[in-house]
């Protein structure tokens, strides 16, 4: 998802380093590093990495995530979100598929996986009144006849 | 048509072997031009304009640091471009967009590799490599919707367009002056042995952005513009995108 450091990054990426605050809803468009301190709202289209020192106070969405520091505030992720041993979240978490190292504390509600039903469950929704209306048809038919 | 400025150091005696062999050089490559020598006396303004009025188009800044940023500054509110032959020492910004030292910069200048450059704006002031900040007193609010604060006292700020000279481990992404983009830059003191280190990535913030206040948190601060003309806060620093057309060579660093 990351790059090592010292490699050529092609793509931008901002930069949170442990000697900034930042306030206020932040909103990138390209990766976003943590190592420092945010609070308010923290979006970004693309990575999200939150690094061992970095502490957040903030509700955060973002598109993949790797959380190794502090978060107090609801999480959500498009893709993958992966919480290592280091990792300290206060909220809820949302996301398609969640990675939980061991030593990783988390105190929310969490919720992984898709939101949409499967196709099977959806066809058998459909039915469900379909054969209904035909169960009470053939109950008022039986009525009848007697 | 060309137009070569000499910034008022070259007076010195030291410099007139070296101009010697450029005036030639550049009458070889057939792009000689008209000769100015800059001096307190002679409004440049003035000069440049009336020049680009007469129908020149390429403007030559022989000098250092000091006389490109002089001339971007006049130049950006005119349809021109620039061109530069280093000259003497302060050449950092020769070195990041490629233009080697005084008679091989006119291989560079008859190339003609131009790029339209991104400027910044500070108060109706523009700049071309960066400003310079003193991190402890001041808070930047950027794209009015956040605020970044250095907590540590002595943090350097430096809001670039140009890549610093001392920044290494970042890709050629960052600091480019073709992104529509400008980048804050914090860098916390380096301090007894870690001072070898005060480069690396770890410990530094990159912020890209393209309109950011800087306010002082207590008694007014000094911006220094390019490292030459001095503006107090509160002040708007915003991105001018493209607005430069600048003739680079091929070791530039973006």
């Amino acid at each position: 998802m990351f790059k090592k450091e010292g490699e050529g990054v092609e793509e931008i990426e901002t930069i949170i380093g442990p000697s900034v605050q930042v306030e206020g809803d932040f909103i990138a468009a390209g990766d976003v590093v943590v190592e420092g301190m945010v609070s308010g709202k923290l979006k970004t289209e693309k990575n999200l990495r939150v690094g061992t020192g970095a502490k957040i106070f903030a509700s955060v969405a973002a598109q993949n995530a790797l959380i190794a520091g502090e978060i107090q505030g609801n999480v959500k992720v498009d893709g993958n979100l992966e919480l290592t041993g280091t990792a300290r979240v206060f909220g809820d978490v949302k996301a398609k598929t969640l990675t939980i190292a061991s030593g990783a504390c988390l105190h929310g509600k969490c919720q992984a996986g898709e939101d949409r039903k499967s196709k099977l469950e959806k066809i058998e929704e459909r039915a469900k009144p379909k054969l209904r209306e035909k169960e009470k048809a053939a109950a008022a038919s039986a009525i009848i006849s007697s | 048509m060309y137009l070569y400025l000499y910034d008022s150091f070259l007076n010195k005696k030291k410099y007139n072997t070296v101009l010697a062999r450029i005036e030639t050089r550049l009458t070889d490559l057939g792009i000689g031009g008209k000769i100015f020598r800059l001096s307190p006396l002679r409004n440049v303004e003035e000069l440049v304009a009336d020049e680009i009025r007469g129908g020149t188009k390429t403007i030559v800044v022989v000098g250092n640091d000091k006389t490109l940023n002089q001339i971007v500054n006049i130049s950006a509110r005119h349809d021109c471009t620039i061109g530069l032959i280093p000259i003497g020492p302060d050449n950092t910004i020769a070195r990041i967009i490629g233009i080697p030292e005084s008679e091989a910069a006119c291989n560079v200048l008859a190339a003609r590799m131009v790029k339209k450059i991104d400027l910044g704006k500070i108060n109706n002031v523009y700049f071309l490599s960066g400003l310079q900040l003193d991190g402890s007193a001041v808070t930047l609010h950027c794209e009015n919707q956040y605020v970044i604060t250095p907590p540590r006292p002595k943090s350097a700020i430096t809001i670039c367009n140009l890549r610093p000279l001392s920044i290494t481990g970042l890709g050629i992404a960052y600091f480019n002056p073709e992104d529509g983009l400008l980048e804050v830059l914090v860098q916390p003191p380096a301090s007894g042995l870690f001072k070898m280190r005060k480069g690396s990535i770890a410990s530094q913030s990159v912020i890209p952005f393209k309109k950011l206040l800087i306010t002082s948190r207590g008694s007014s601060t000094s911006v220094l513009t390019d490292g030459q003309q001095i503006i107090k806060t509160p002040a708007s620093v915003e991105v001018a995108p493209r607005k430069l057309r600048l003739i680079v060579g091929k070791e530039r660093r973006f």
